[in-house]
């Protein structure tokens, strides 16, 4: 590079400047509004909001939620990711197009499209309620619909890791004989450990935030279908604002414990190529 | 035969790979398959390994057609152009993978393991991974790998594209002498003519995904079949019409001619030229000094021909005006090649 | 689906199984079935229940707010990686991570801060509204919030292209005497644009699909601050599926256009990269 002259620096500086005041304005202080509104009126009113019956309810239900969903994206994701990057066959660009779809889809969209297919005025209907199953305005549909806008999440970061890499290595171990369970422990997931946890991290994150499509199938049930975002709304509907930050600040902690766990991995990844 | 292809043919997509393919290989022999890029020599070895599946045809290795026989269970030892070494493992577990596979005991892996990384000689680093090995060295565990379950045919593909020049000739000298010493036998795929020389004791060449010829290097290096073989080997010159040049005998419908470097013979208008009387007059357009000689671009008759001259010889510029004598080429008839000498080699010689 | 060559690999048909299962149950079937719930309707329906005006308007809401949010997150998106990738300074890699944020925050918890933070009661609400600027129940607000939403999007697509371009280019043009301003504009400018257009759809499909964020910070009044996918959420309140799905079609046809239309940049601009290198 050459030198820097009295100019560039200043636009230097400028730009700097920018972009420190955008990321304070639009994303620091969001965050910090969340905590101070939180403690507004002290510790023990936090404390009370967050150990509160609904609260701790509302967090196990997000906890199991975003745990199905990172378990079904994870079969999933390490599934097609073999099977598109591993075979050739007709399809496969239909399906990898397939596989992106939900993202595009509008939360609440997602939603209701789980509503269609379970709800009242779905054929299926007559059949779930003769078995006894329950999904729409219940847990299994508000796992599905997580499940369904963290859908690409996993796969996608493998994909290309794998894509990439080639299958010399896969191929010589199928010739000496592995079984394909070997095959996958022993030489693949090493090469995708650190996307795959990247993967795993970004799924976590959305899944436990999502807030639309949950809200569209669980029929905010307190206590029952209500996950933390959704508490969340239904506090701050009520005017009652410091429960409502203060749940808030569970998800602000969680949110952050993910960029840094996201950080850390990427920093990882990084170093072992 | 102990492996034997039967007309073979491949298809991917409209592009045929193998082209009724066949031959057949010796036990204990070191076999090259040379041929251009494209010419499929990669798919005949893949298909052999398992790795793809003829259209149609037979494979048999040791009298038993093995097309349905999973590429794991054909007994092969394959190393990759790119060695496909595990990144992941160390280059004991690397060699040590065939036979944990096979669930053999942990002595019996460490055993073998040790007398293979001997054989290849990189004793004190069985723990390193191959990101902290030279090219030269992944090669040799990449060999090593393909050899510990003690495979009775072992393939090789491009085995020393990715080395630098250097060391490559070593490792042609190391491989030859190893394979000879385990005497398995081993099929390996080159686009080099150099290397399927000196490495192979028997060569198939591959054109489009035809054989176009097989047998010993010096064979086919001397008495190419056809015009592709002929035109494939050294850097030959090439032109339509041979008649130019007199003494050779004419056969009927020839549609080219190919000269080789080493069938020429350029010399200074005061050197002695045993065919004085055959030579023809040529003017140099071009000297190159190659690490082995000098070689010569001479314009002869209206055609541009190489030869070369040793060191030793007195030094030629460019414009000199030089007799030319050629002592042989190739001519080709539709896709055959015969060899014409020069009639003057055959007349007594009278020495002025 | 037919493998055209058997591979040593082993594991198609296991995984190829399972992906197809989950793709759908999770995917294809629920989607199929908004389709085949829509081809029950008449096409009269259909144009009469997307001609109401309050559809309209939440549609011109919805469109207009997702596109002068994007074209803010164009241009300080390409601001803040320049600034990320070029320069060095304190906190660097804090705001690097910090970027990630609305990824991570769910959209609902940023919905409410938004909303207490620039109501006239919060720190710039308040500010704003001594010059008589509302920002939290106007379509400002909608911006604001979509604006925090799509900012990764530009960030995350130029970012790696201004990392691969390679120094010698702007080298090549400082020998030849080009003055900073100019090399900018005549030669990194061209090979960002493609990546920050990327980034600029991929926000503009977020935007428009966008509920959580914009729902508190909106108001939702009718033929104001109501968006598309507010309507969508009352209809399904009132049980009324049809008018429902009818909405929601015509968005996922919208934001399936800008997914294309992304596509169709990125396939011209690795070619661009690749084809160049």
């Amino acid at each position: 590079m050459y030198k820097e002259t009295t100019s560039s620096k200043i636009v230097k500086w400028t730009l700097i400047g920018i972009s420190i005041a955008f990321v304070i304005l639009m994303l620091l202080l969001p965050l910090i509004t969340v905590i101070a509104e939180a403690f507004k009126q002290g510790f023990d009113i936090y404390a009370k909001a967050v150990s509160d019956n609904y609260t701790v309810k509302a967090i196990w239900l997000t906890l199991e939620a975003t745990l199905l969903a990172v378990i079904i994206n994870t079969v999933f994701g390490l599934s097609a990711a073999w099977s598109l990057t591993k075979f050739h066959f007709k399809g496969k660009k239909v399906l990898t197009t397939l596989i992106d779809l939900p993202v595009t889809v509008s939360p609440i969209i997602a939603g209701l499209i789980f509503l269609l297919t379970f709800g009242r005025q779905s054929p299926i209907y007559p059949l779930l309620q003769d078995w006894d199953i329950k999904i729409v305005f219940a847990v299994p549909g508000i796992v599905l619909a997580t499940i369904f806008v963290t859908f690409p999440f996993i796969s996608r970061e493998l994909i290309p890791v794998l894509e990439a890499r080639g299958n010399d290595e896969e191929e010589a171990a199928a010739l000496m004989g592995a079984k394909g369970w070997t095959i996958f422990r022993k030489i693949t997931f090493p090469h995708i450990k650190w996307a795959f946890l990247y993967g795993v991290v970004l799924c976590a994150a959305r899944a436990m935030g999502e807030f639309g499509a949950v809200s569209v199938i669980s029929g905010h049930l307190r206590g029952k279908t209500n996950t933390l975002p959704l508490h969340v709304e239904i506090l701050f509907n009520e005017f009652q604002y410091v429960p409502a930050f203060a749940v808030s600040s569970i998800l602000v902690m969680l949110a952050i414990a993910i960029l840094i766990a996201r950080s850390v991995i990427e920093y990882k990844g990084r170093k072992k190529i | 035969m102990y492996v034997e292809l039967k007309n073979i043919n491949k298809h991917f997509g409209s592009f045929k790979a193998s082209d009724n393919v066949s031959f057949g290989i010796e036990k204990g022999k070191l076999i090259g398959l040379l041929g251009p890029s494209g010419s499929g020599k990669t798919t005949i070895l893949r298909m052999i390994a398992g790795l793809e599946n003829p259209d149609s045809g037979e494979i048999i290795i040791d009298g038993k057609v093995i097309n349905n026989v999973p590429a794991s269970k054909r007994g092969i030892g394959f190393v990759f152009q790119s060695y496909a070494l595990f990144r992941y493992m160390t280059v004991f577990e690397n060699i040590a993978f065939g036979l944990r596979v096979l669930k053999k005991s942990e002595n019996e892996i460490k055993e073998r393991v040790a007398e293979l990384v001997k054989l290849i000689g990189l004793e004190g680093l069985e723990s390193r991974y191959p990101s902290q090995l030279s090219g030269g060295q992944r090669q040799r565990v990449a060999f090593a790998r393909a050899l510990a379950p003690n495979p009775q045919l072992l393939l090789l593909d491009e085995p020393f594209a990715a080395i630098d020049a250097k060391v490559r000739q070593e490792l042609r000298h190391w491989l030859k002498e190893m394979i000879a010493k385990l005497g398995v036998t081993s099929i390996f795929v080159t686009h080099d003519q150099d290397e399927a020389i000196e490495v192979a004791d028997e060569i198939i060449i591959t054109n489009k995904g035809r054989i176009d010829q097989i047998g010993k290097p010096l064979d086919v290096y001397s008495k190419p079949k056809t015009a592709f073989v002929a035109s494939f080997f050294g850097q030959p010159n090439i032109f339509k019409d041979y008649n130019k040049f007199h003494s050779f005998d004419t056969v009927p419908n020839v549609e080219q001619a190919i000269v080789r470097p080493e069938f020429v013979k350029v010399t200074k208008k005061n050197e002695v030229q045993k065919f004085k009387n055959s030579a023809e007059e040529g003017v140099v357009t071009d000297i190159a000094f190659r690490g082995s000689g000098i070689e010569i671009t001479v314009l002869v008759n209206g055609e541009t021909l190489t030869a070369r001259r040793s060191f030793d010889e007195a030094a030629i510029a460019v414009g000199e005006k030089v007799d030319v004598f050629i002592y042989r080429l190739f001519v080709t008839v539709g896709e055959n090649a015969f060899l014409l000498e020069n009639k003057s080699l055959r007349e007594p010689v009278v020495v002025i | 689906m037919k493998r055209t060559n058997r591979s040593v690999i082993p594991g198609f048909g296991l995984t190829t199984g399972i992906t197809l299962t989950i793709l759908s149950v999770v995917v294809l079937i629920p989607l199929a079935s908004l389709v085949m719930f829509t081809a029950q309707m008449s096409f009269d329906e259909i144009i009469e229940t997307v001609t109401r005006d309050r559809v309209l308007s939440s549609f011109r809401v919805s469109f207009t707010t997702a596109f002068i949010a994007s074209l803010i997150n164009a241009v300080m998106g390409v601001v803040l990686a320049w600034v990320l990738v070029k320069y060095t300074f304190p906190c660097k890699r804090l705001i690097d991570g910090m970027i990630e944020l609305p990824f991570a925050l769910p959209t609902a918890v940023a919905g409410i801060a938004l909303t207490a933070l620039t109501a006239d009661t919060g720190l710039v609400g308040g500010f704003f509204a001594k010059f008589g600027i509302k920002i939290a129940f106007t379509q400002v607000g909608i911006t604001v919030a979509l604006v925090f939403i799509g900012i990764p999007f530009v960030v995350r697509a130029v970012q790696p292209v201004l990392e691969k371009l390679d120094p010698a280019y702007e080298e090549a043009a400082g020998v030849l005497g080009a003055s900073r301003s100019r090399i900018f504009w005549k030669v990194i400018f061209p090979e960002i644009v493609p990546a920050a257009l990327t980034g600029f759809g991929l926000a503009f499909g977020r935007c428009l699909g966008e509920y959580g964020s914009v729902v508190f910070i909106a108001g939702n009044k009718p033929f104001e601050t109501e968006i598309a996918p507010l309507i969508i959420m009352s209809e399904l309140q009132e049980y009324d599926y049809a008018s429902a799905t009818t909405i929601a079609l015509v968005m996922l046809i919208a934001s399936f256009v800008t997914l294309f239309l992304v596509n169709l940049i990125q396939t011209r601009n690795t070619r661009i990269l690749k084809g160049g290198a």
